[in-house]
């Protein structure tokens, strides 16, 4: 039977190729102590985010439990989690999927 | 997330602890009572985190999981990033008492970096506080967790409070001169 499949190694390859090209990104978690407005502050200051959407980001949090605040390459996410972090912010990082 | 102090402080947004100045400048409107209370407990927060098991629970809401679906990624980025964690919040809680202490008996007076250290100074304590409390998003509801008038923890709930308050007073300040838009 003719084919002209690529071999499994060959899909495997292309397959981490199109994983790796995944953005980050990067998520801000409910908790029961950040007060709401401080955490739309935050968003703002960090991000240069309008109030409109750092209250939207804010208000996602609140009542789905979680917000994606940021997206783009490792390096970048690693900073915004470090920054968010340093102003108390529950915030963790994960390929997009 | 809380949000109790709101109501508060929209009764206070003309007289807050937190004053304008007409140089870009903010001027805190403190009983020097309250001051050294802010210097004492900013002094248990550099002692917690110089001294402190990063790994005790009361302490995970101010080293949280990066990679919270991956551990030996997270094991790395804690390796490489909580040491630049302590520091910057040493940075901060340093300001914050710098300028609470050379006010000498006048009000202290806050640039825009300052207020940037003197909150997130302030919310690592409520972070301490409200872990140790177990506060939750109901307690606001419930008022003070439901404790009886002679709970000693009453005190800790009541100084929580008048912390976020504080916190939503700066949040406020910076908000109505448009620090940020």
């Amino acid at each position: 039977m003719a084919s002209t499949t690529e071999s499994p190694a060959a899909d495997i390859a292309v397959d981490e190729q199109l994983d790796t090209d995944k953005p980050w990104i990067v998520l801000v978690w409910n908790d029961p102590i950040n007060l709401m407005s401080y955490v739309a502050f935050v968003l703002q200051k960090l991000f240069g985010y309008s109030n409109e959407k750092a209250t939207e980001l804010m208000l996602d949090v609140h009542h789905k439990g979680r917000a994606v605040v940021s997206s783009g390459a490792r390096e970048r996410a690693e900073l915004d989690v470090f920054r968010l972090h340093e102003h108390g912010l529950w915030a963790t990082m994960q390929r997009d999927t | 997330m809380g949000n109790h102090a709101t109501r508060h402080m929209m009764r206070r947004r003309n007289s807050g602890p937190f004053v304008a100045q007409r140089d870009g400048t903010y001027a805190m409107k403190l009983s020097p009572d309250v001051q050294a209370l802010l210097v004492h407990m900013f002094g248990e927060l550099r002692d917690v985190l110089t001294t402190g098991n990063s790994n005790e629970p009361t302490l995970q809401r101010l080293f949280p999981v990066a990679y919270h679906q991956d551990p030996e990624s997270n094991e790395e980025y804690q390796r490489l990033m909580r040491s630049e964690l302590v520091a910057s919040r040493l940075a901060a809680i340093s300001r914050a008492v710098e300028v609470i202490d050379t006010a000498e008996n006048q009000s202290p007076i806050l640039t825009s970096g300052d207020m940037s250290q003197f909150m997130q100074s302030l919310n690592a304590i409520r972070l301490l506080l409200g872990t140790m409390l177990d506060v939750s998003e109901d307690d606001e509801l419930n008022g003070q967790n439901g404790l009886e008038d002679d709970d000693p923890r009453l005190a800790q709930h009541h100084l929580y409070a008048y912390l976020g308050w504080l916190l939503e007073a700066s949040i406020s300040a910076q908000m109505n001169r448009g620090e940020i838009r």
